[in-house]
């Protein structure tokens, strides 16, 4: 039994995201060895031999691995599946394309964003949008794997010594060729899909002062939100409203700020994961769904905040 | 303001449980058409009320349709909003497919017709005038007429309106002074209306008014009203919009609710006289007016359906998540766990599912008439019902959007939260398209007394049949369910018979007890249908049925128990009223006000 | 070019999921279904392709019993031309509907596979990149925009970070993301037109699929609860507790 973790990287670092991968190969119990498919990628490859643990670091370094199209990296992974019981990778948008891909080149089925392992075949995994928790078995002879990372801890790296092995057997399926690439847009992203949402309320007080909260929200690359009284008031467009009669939104991080938490806008917002709340009334409802709340002045304690993310982001 | 969800299962429900779809279907010789076809048009039509009719009107109340310069701006996303409604084909539902309409049953445009009023009924109100045209040119139109207009305005590129209301003539259209002049093939239309219903707008290229006038050898009174078309635009050679005819909308009302239906005074002929074309014969208006009048009641009666849901599905949204008090552990409380607050709530949930499927029942008698040649029994059925669902289903709505502001509590009295809205709105309901007054005088004058009770005990015997087929069950609901409806009924019976013996004698009996004989019957007609959902939903449970789910049956069982529990007893007490005959009401006299 | 556009049964999105009482899956029983909104995306994808002229058929696939047929007629009333049905009882695992899409595929010699890049019940998001893979075919998930321009589709994917433009040689597999377009309202008259569209029906044994299973689901439970939430006395604590403990930022 021995499970292969395919390294998540931009070709010049690993992400960190691939720890989380390595955590959950480690609770599967096998040992492990990295693959590491890209283009110059060398030094991805130094990085994760020092993984805690890793027992060889596979590289594939070719030209058709550049952007680690599905087609070519599931072909590539294929060629060197062999005598692995496991293929465990981070949930990424690289992953999430190739791995079921290589699933069906090995004639298995896949296990998508697992959140936790209960065995060498028994996994956690959300379904319904996370409304349900499923565990799941699985017989394939080759367990292929995506992991949600947010659910694992980072894996311990530095004391590692693996051996790295370049493989010269990197397929090129010419399939697809990539055009343009438009990655870290400087625009916000859309309210109703962001990760992060950052809202002002009434107690934002102008709408000069609703900077404040747009510094913050392009510090946390986050939507900007709004209440309705917000808009009403007219500091800020009523696309941005956030609530019944506004846009409902599920991020994994909702900040509130200077918004007392009317049952019309907590409807919008209280299917989010994380809720952080800054208002000056330590009575107000939002404190009532909100995970952190921070009582003040917000002109004062939203810069700070902006300030000192922008020290730990 | 709230989300507005659907009530697709429960329409659907209906009509296959109770009306009988596919069988009318088969009567009416429509191939193809059965309950999946509805359901799957009823699912679409939900998808357009909620995610785009329902959004908008929260707006629509606060930014009310504009006046300026003798025009009318809608209100904002409106325009839009109609150009969806035609572009889907929805202003073609029922409409004959000789002028490019589907020709689906009535009940089927009921129930789509419940969703876009309960989304946005100011909005929905310019399509249902729409349709009221329609049927107007449709029975009565020249061939010519029918031509030009018909396809437009069943396409839904036209809208149409309705002009009656004079400012001496609301209630009584005998005083309808408005004249019309011939002038070569048309005639020159001069007078005021007032009250006119989405009487101007720039959503669509033309506007189509019919217009009750008189023309100058016209007796005297309701005998002497014609019916005339007059376009906003003069259609030219082509049968398009031509030269701007001379009718305009001089204001607009200030309402109390539905802000977004533009509520028009509208001048005709202020200059050289509007260009109208007589529909019809001469002096028939009134008669034809009553042509559409089934159609035109009843959807008001849908109006009141459609809001008392939308205004439930608020309270309840409210009620599951405003916590007040403590449980014993110290949890907090929301305020649905409170009894007198689940009284307010099934109250409203079991009114509006009696009334959805009365509203059904009646827009079905319509079908079934012309299913049967349009028989005489068959009609007779219609017509008893109309007054029912336009003044019961009305007066109920007042009651089931005070309910909601209630439940809301403080919050209700504020307009934020659009509890409000939905209050005002259903206000206008008793009064437009004939006043309660009316709906009552004509149930009690022209659906009983004028054919001796005849068309009133044909359905209270149906009813009866109901009641004994309820006591017969072997089920325990039922035989209770069964033993008040039976005694409803016969109270029923007797207040038909105390009225045919004592109403010719007494000049004002008919007058002074017609409204509780109103509110009375529509108490009883809810209990009626919800009886027959009692039984439905037992022969469905007991045939373990997979369609509706034993969730859904078990809701409709118990809303149906409720009924006879807390709201048919209602119908007892106003027979009660009626049949007491009330004397201070005859003693108080005129000046002692 | 054939557009083939499969198309799943699921729990309509607006309902709110209920766990049976032995735990042992989601109760769909007497439960509002409908398509997954990510197929009738794909389904608006294809209809845009046919009515710029780009496509010559839309041909819609379901796999599941009669009942389906309620999401067949709906994709037919959207617009495809016709639908196969691929009468199985339970719904197959990934790896045999991608292999059953595949048998279909290769008889209508479709040009292009546009489906929705997961289902919003099992959420696994992986029959559109295992069909392409059985096909060895080019695949762009993730789709916000799709162009066909000579023998190539140009496809642009919503990726981690931003978007990514692919160009595949067609016939390829593109699996539509939200953003990719907002499918239409159903006309009133093609709903009444649905009806009369051809529907083929089809068996796993006829295409020649075994239908195996090699993964079980041994229990569903409800998510965690929220807590109860704290607060926090300073700008300091509050981002420590953002990084360390809710591991948000």
């Amino acid at each position: 039994m021995k499970t292969l973790v395919i390294a998540s990287h931009n070709n010049s670092t690993l992400s960190p995201v691939t720890l989380a991968a390595v955590s959950a190969a480690l609770k599967i119990g096998a040992s492990f060895d990295i693959f590491v498919a890209g283009k110059g990628c060398a030094t991805v490859a130094e990085e994760a031999a020092k993984i805690d643990g890793v027992s060889a670091v596979l590289v594939a370094d070719h030209d058709a691995l550049e952007y680690q199209a599905a087609e070519n990296l599931a072909a590539t992974l294929q060629a060197n599946a062999e005598g692995y019981s496991h293929i465990v990778a981070p949930a990424t948008s690289v992953m999430k394309d190739a791995l079921p891909r290589l699933a069906a080149l090995l004639g298995v089925g896949q296990i998508s964003d697992i959140t936790g392992v209960n065995g060498e075949a028994e996994f956690v995994r959300p379904i319904y949008a996370g409304n349900a928790i499923a565990t799941v078995t699985s017989s394939d002879a080759v367990k292929v794997i995506t992991v949600r990372t947010s659910a694992f801890d980072a894996a311990p790296t530095g004391a590692g010594t693996g051996a790295i092995t370049a493989v010269d057997n990197a397929v090129d399926c010419g399939l697809s060729r990539v055009v343009s690439e438009e990655i870290a847009q400087s625009e916000r992203p859309e309210l109703a899909s962001a990760s992060i949402v950052v809202s002002g309320g009434r107690g934002v007080g102008s709408e000069e002062n609703f900077a404040l909260i747009e510094k913050l929200a392009d510090r946390l690359n986050a939507a900007l939100g709004a209440s309705r009284a917000a808009v009403d008031a007219g500091f800020i467009g009523n696309d941005h409203q956030v609530g019944q009669t506004g846009k409902i939104v599920a991020p994994d991080l909702y900040v509130a700020v200077g918004i007392s938490g009317a049952i019309q806008h907590l409807a919008g917002m209280q299917g989010s994961k994380v809720i952080v709340a800054i208002n000056k009334d330590p009575d107000a409802p939002i404190y009532e769904v909100a995970d952190y709340g921070l009582v003040g002045d917000l002109h004062d304690l939203v810069p700070e905040l902006e300030a000192k993310l922008a020290s730990v982001l | 303001m709230s989300q507005y969800h659907p009530p697709v299962l429960d329409a659907k429900f209906i009509l296959d449980q109770l009306i009988g779809f596919d069988g009318l279907c088969e009567k009416l010789q429509l191939e193809d058409i059965n309950i999946d076809l509805a359901d799957a048009v009823l699912e679409e039509a939900g998808k357009l009320s909620s995610e785009v009719f329902a959004p908008l009107n929260w707006d629509t109340d606060q930014n009310p349709a504009q006046w300026a310069d003798n025009s009318v701006t809608q209100s904002p996303g409106l325009k839009e909003a109609y150009q969806q409604f035609v572009d889907n084909g929805w202003s073609t539902l029922t409409a004959p497919e000789e002028f490019g309409g589907q020709n689906l049953p009535q009940v089927l445009g009921t129930a789509v017709s419940e969703m876009w009023q309960a989304s946005n009924m100011a909005f929905a109100l310019c399509p249902l005038l729409s349709i009221g045209s329609v049927e107007a040119l449709l029975a009565h139109g020249s061939d010519e007429l029918k031509a030009l207009y018909l396809p437009r305005l069943i396409a839904g590129e036209w809208t149409g309106t309705m002009n009656l209301t004079e400012p001496g003539a609301g209630s009584d259209l005998a005083a309808v002074s408005t004249t019309a002049t011939p002038d070569g093939d048309h005639y020159r239309i001069k007078g005021q209306k007032i009250f006119i219903t989405w009487g101007d707008h720039q959503m669509t290229p033309n506007i189509v008014h019919l217009v009750l006038a008189r023309l100058p050898d016209a007796p005297p009174g309701v005998k002497g009203i014609s019916l005339f078309i007059v376009p906003k635009f003069v259609l030219d050679e082509n049968g398009e919009p031509g030269e701007r005819n001379d009718v305009y909308p001089i204001s607009i009302e200030h309402k109390l609710g539905i802000h977004g239906s533009p509520t028009c005074t509208m001048a005709f002929g202020d200059n050289e006289g509007a260009i109208g074309y007589l529909v019809g014969e001469p002096h028939k208006g009134l008669p034809y007016m009553f042509t559409m009048m089934n159609h035109a009641r009843q959807g008001v009666g849908v109006q009141g359906l459609g809001i008392s849901d939308r205004a439930y599905q608020q309270a309840v949204q409210y009620a599951r998540e405003r916590v007040q008090g403590k449980n014993k552990d110290g949890s907090k409380k929301p305020i649905i766990e409170y009894p007198d607050v689940r009284r307010m709530l099934l109250t409203m949930r079991s009114g509006v599912e009696a009334m959805r499927a009365l509203a059904l029942e009646a827009s079905a008698a319509l079908d079934f008439a012309h299913a049967d040649n349009n028989s005489k029994e068959k009609y007779a059925r219609l017509e008893l019902f109309t007054p029912i669902v336009k003044g019961w289903m009305t007066e109920f709505a007042q009651e089931l959007t005070s309910l909601n502001i209630q439940v809301h509590g403080g919050m209700g009295y504020v307009e934020e939260t659009g509890a409000a809205q939905h209050f005002r709105d259903a206000r206008i309901l008793p009064i437009y398209e004939g006043t309660t007054a009316i709906q009552a005088l004509d149930l009690i004058g022209r659906k009983v007394l004028m054919d001796g009770g005849v068309a009133l005990e044909s359905l209270l015997s149906d009813m009866a049949a109901t009641a004994n087929e309820l006591s017969a069950s072997s089920n325990a609901d039922a035989q209770a369910f069964g033993a008040s409806f039976a005694q409803a009924v016969d109270k029923a019976r007797a207040a038909k018979e105390w009225l045919l013996t004592n109403a010719p004698s007494e000049k004002e009996l008919s007058q002074a007890v017609c409204f509780d004989m109103l509110m009375a019957m529509g108490y009883l007609c809810g209990g009626w249908m919800q009886g027959r959902t009692l039984l439905a939903v037992i022969a469905l449970t007991d045939a373990n049925d997979d369609v509706y789910g034993e969730e859904f049956l078990a809701k409709k069982r118990i809303s149906a128990m409720y009924y006879s529990q807390c709201l048919l007893p209602r119908a007892l007490h106003h027979f009660g009223v009626m049949v007491q005959n009330p004397q201070a009401l005859y003693e108080f006299a005129v000046d002692q006000f | 070019m054939k557009i083939l556009v499969p198309v799943k049964r699921v729990i309509d999105y607006n309902v709110k999921v209920r766990i049976k009482q032995d735990c042992s899956d989601v109760d769909l029983s007497n439960t509002k279904m409908s398509i997954n909104p990510f197929c009738e995306i794909a389904v608006e994808e294809a209809l845009r392709l046919k009515e710029a002229g780009t496509a010559s058929e839309v041909i819609a696939v379901c796999i599941g019993p009669k009942i389906v047929k309620e999401q067949i007629l709906a994709a037919l009333a959207m617009g495809a031309d016709r639908a196969i049905r691929i009468d199985v009882e339970e719904q197959p695992e990934p790896l045999v509907i991608a292999r059953l899409l595949a048998k279909v595929a290769e008889q209508e010699d479709a040009g292009l596979i546009m489906m929705g890049k997961q289902a919003i019940d099992s959420d696994n998001n992986q029959v559109g990149q295992m069909l392409a893979g059985i096909m060895g075919r080019p695949q762009g998930t993730f789709a916000s925009v799709v162009k066909i321009e000579g023998d190539e589709a140009l496809v642009t994917r919503e990726v981690d970070g931003g978007l990514q433009t692919v160009a595949l040689k067609l016939p390829a597999i593109v699996t539509a993301d939200l953003r990719l377009n907002e499918p239409r309202f159903t006309k009133l008259p093609d709903i009444m037109k649905a009806k009369r569209k051809p529907i083929a029906e089809t068996t796993a044994a006829d295409l020649g699929v075994e239908v195996t299973s090699t993964q079980q689901q041994l229990s569903v439970a409800a998510p965690a609860t929220r807590q109860a939430g704290i607060k926090v006395a300073s700008v300091d604590e509050l981002v420590d507790k953002l990084k360390n403990e809710a591991k948000v930022i």
